[in-house]
C-alpha cells in the first residue's frame, strides 16, 4: 500500500476470469512484513488444527459423558462387583465344605439333592404346606391339564390327584383322558368329585386357580363346583415306582 | 502462496510432534480453530471482492480467534459453556457457508 501508487479501487470482480486473476495475484509470493506475519499465523493455525483434531480423537467416551451418566455407570459396576463377590464367596464355601470338611457334609449335600429330585420325580412321599382343590360336577381332561399347567407355573413342587379311594401322583409323563364317569389319569380311572393336592406357596397357587378363565371359572360355567382350602399338612402319599434299571 | 505452504508446514509439524492440548485450553481450542477457519474464508472472499488488506486480515484473524475463545470462556464462567460454544460454532459455520457461497459466485458465476 504505497502512497505513490494509484489507490486501488475496491470493487467486486466482474468476471470469473478476473476473479481467478485476483486469486492468482494474491497467491503469488510477495516480500512484505505482513506476508511473514500471515505465514507465521498459518503455521500456528495448521499446528493448532492437528492438535485440536488429534486431541479430539484421543478423548474417550468417558471424558465426554455427563455426570449423571458416569454416576449410573459407576453404580452398575459396583452392583456387578457385589454380585460377583457374593457368587465367589458362595463357591468358595462350597469348595471348602467339599474339600476340607468331613465326608458327611458331601454325603448330606448329595442326600439333600436326592430328596429334592425324588419329590420332583414322584418317588418320595411328602407332607408340606400347600392347597387342596376339590372339584365336583362336569370335568374334562383339557380343563384339568390347563389347571395343572397353571399350578406348575405357580411353583407347585408336587401334585397328586385323588378321588375317594384312589390317588395318582403327577409327574412329567402323566397323562389325562376323559372317561364316562370321570377322568382317567395315567391309566387310573377316577370318579368325580376329585381332589387335587398341591405342595407349594398357597399365596401363589390360589390365584393361579382363581384367575379369570382359570379352573374355577371353567368348572363353574359348566355347572360344577370348586372348593379351595389351604393347609400346612397337605399329604401326598402316592408315589411313582422307580423304573428298574 | 507462502501462507499456504506455511499451513502445510504447520500441519506436518503437528502430525510429527503429536502435541497434547493442555486441559485448560481444551474447550477453547476447537472454537478458536473454527474462528480461524472463518477468517481464512473471509479473506478469500475479500480477495475476490477486491477488498483484501493484509493488515486487516491479520487483525481480524487474531481478534476472531480471541473473541471466540473469550465468549466461550465467559459462557463457562456463567455455567452455559457448552451452549455458548454451540452458539459460536453455529454462527461461525453460517459465516463460512456465506463466504464460500460468495467465493463460488465469483469463481464460477453460479
Amino acid at each position: 500500500m504505497g502512497m505513490h501508487s494509484a489507490p486501488r479501487r475496491a470493487r467486486p470482480a466482474r468476471t470469473s476470469e478476473e476473479a481467478r486473476f485476483r486469486l492468482k495475484r494474491t497467491l503469488t509470493p510477495q516480500r512484505s512484513g505482513t506476508q511473514v506475519v500471515i505465514t507465521v499465523l498459518f503455521v500456528v493455525f495448521g499446528f493448532t488444527l492437528t492438535a485440536a483434531v488429534s486431541g479430539n480423537e484421543s478423548e474417550s467416551i468417558l471424558a465426554n459423558a455427563r455426570q449423571s451418566d458416569l454416576v449410573s455407570l459407576l453404580d452398575d459396576l459396583a452392583q456387578r462387583e457385589a454380585r460377583l463377590e457374593a457368587e465367589n464367596s458362595r463357591l468358595e464355601n462350597a469348595r471348602e465344605t467339599l474339600l476340607g470338611g468331613d465326608e458327611y457334609s458331601a454325603l448330606n449335600e448329595a442326600k439333600r439333592r436326592a430328596d429334592a429330585l425324588g419329590v420332583l420325580a414322584g418317588s418320595e412321599a411328602i407332607i408340606g404346606t400347600g392347597i387342596e382343590v376339590t372339584i365336583s360336577g362336569n370335568l374334562t381332561a383339557s380343563t384339568l391339564i390347563d389347571a395343572i399347567q397353571e399350578l406348575r407355573d405357580a411353583g407347585a413342587t408336587a401334585i397328586q390327584i385323588s378321588d375317594r379311594g384312589l390317588a395318582v401322583r403327577l409327574v412329567a409323563n402323566s397323562w389325562f383322558a376323559d372317561s364316562s364317569s370321570g377322568i382317567t389319569v395315567s391309566g387310573t380311572a377316577l370318579q368325580v368329585p376329585i381332589t387335587i393336592s398341591v405342595i407349594g406357596d398357597p399365596s401363589v397357587l390360589v390365584p393361579a386357580i382363581e384367575i379369570p378363565g382359570g379352573l374355577v371359572d371353567t368348572v363353574g360355567s359348566g355347572g360344577g363346583e370348586v372348593t379351595v382350602s389351604e393347609s400346612e399338612n397337605v399329604d401326598i402319599s402316592a408315589i411313582v415306582p422307580l423304573p428298574k434299571s | 502462496m507462502i501462507p499456504a505452504i506455511g499451513l502445510l508446514v504447520g500441519i506436518v509439524l503437528g502430525l510429527l510432534f503429536q502435541p497434547t492440548v493442555p486441559v485448560w485450553l481444551q474447550p477453547y481450542l476447537p472454537i478458536a480453530v473454527v474462528a480461524a477457519l472463518d477468517a481464512v474464508f473471509g479473506a478469500f472472499r475479500s480477495v475476490l471482492d477486491g477488498l483484501f488488506n493484509d493488515r486487516i486480515f491479520v487483525i481480524s484473524f487474531l481478534s476472531n480467534v480471541l473473541v471466540a475463545a473469550v465468549i466461550v470462556f465467559l459462557g463457562d464462567q456463567l455455567g452455559v459453556g457448552s451452549q455458548m460454544s454451540t452458539g459460536v460454532v453455529v454462527v461461525l459455520t453460517m459465516r463460512i457457508f456465506a463466504n464460500v457461497a460468495a467465493i463460488r459466485r465469483h469463481l464460477l458465476k453460479a
